[in-house]
């Protein structure tokens, strides 16, 4: 898998988590079993700094340009379809067997695609 | 319904990052791939803040877009794992997908999880004697036995 797509997976999934400890259920489960979400919180985000640092400038951007229009800005391709917006992909996109070898946009809404499968 | 597991009973991982990647192991879905990326999701999550709920029972949890259902792993160690400063003996470890529901229920299932060890629930909880038996005791059914 190209560094890079594995770096903006982890990068999702650190703001992931960063997002569900602002969510107030979430905080209060987890204050419930004695853990700390705010302190849990700065130290994600202190980790999604030093991540953002890996990466290179010009797909960070593309990623918060991509995070803050859909939410999502990397998608797994399921049966041939973005899961962002659901759009078929080329099937020369799905058939390459190095498809996650560099990284692929959906030509309809953009968002990043790794294939899982 | 139930959420299923799969579970390993005798860890012989004695630190945390092993005792991790051994539970993500056992789940068939999980390419090396996947489970290096996870791996480092559940472990950035660690580093944040290590998530021992009880005493020597860890909860490794995160929600992540690599994964399409509920993905739970139990894992009982008798010699105990270096969590990093304490030792635990359970390791409840679990990952929910990314979609419109997920997270209310990836709330869900930590409170179901800290419902079923509070009040008394733990001792309980270490007494059983086979995966199974944990499986039954945190609500959940298993899907295999390690």
């Amino acid at each position: 898998m190209d560094p890079n797509l594995e770096r903006l997976i982890s990068l999702h999934d650190l703001d992931i988590m960063i997002a569900d400890l602002s969510r107030n259920d979430i905080r209060k489960e987890e204050e419930k079993l004695g853990l700390s979400p705010d302190e849990a919180q700065k130290e994600l985000r202190q980790l999604r700094k030093e991540l953002c640092n890996k990466i290179e400038k010009r797909l960070l951007a593309r990623y918060d340009r991509l995070a803050s229009r859909y939410g999502n800005a990397v998608v797994p391709a399921i049966q041939s379809r973005c899961s962002g917006c659901l759009t078929r992909l080329p099937t020369a996109m799905c058939s390459d067997p190095n498809r996650n070898e560099r990284i692929r946009t959906c030509p309809t809404c953009g968002r990043i695609i790794y294939w899982a499968d | 319904m139930k959420n299923r597991c799969y579970c390993k009973w005798n860890l012989m991982s004695t630190d945390r990052s092993s005792a991790i990647a051994e539970l993500l192991d056992i789940v068939p879905p999980f390419d090396e791939r996947r489970k290096s990326l996870l791996l480092t999701a559940l472990e950035s999550r660690e580093q944040a803040g290590a998530t021992v709920v009880h005493e020597s029972i860890s909860m490794p949890h995160c929600r992540s877009i690599l994964v399409d259902d509920f993905e739970i792993v139990l894992g009982r160690s008798k010699k105990g794992v270096g969590w990093p400063e304490e030792k635990v003996e359970l390791v409840i470890l679990f990952i929910s997908p990314v979609t419109p529901k997920s997270p209310e229920e990836h709330t869900q299932l930590i409170k179901q999880f800290a419902d079923r060890i509070k009040d008394g629930g733990a001792e309980k909880i270490f007494a059983a004697e086979d995966c199974a038996e944990l499986a039954e005791l945190l609500d959940l059914d298993l899907l295999d036995g390690g």
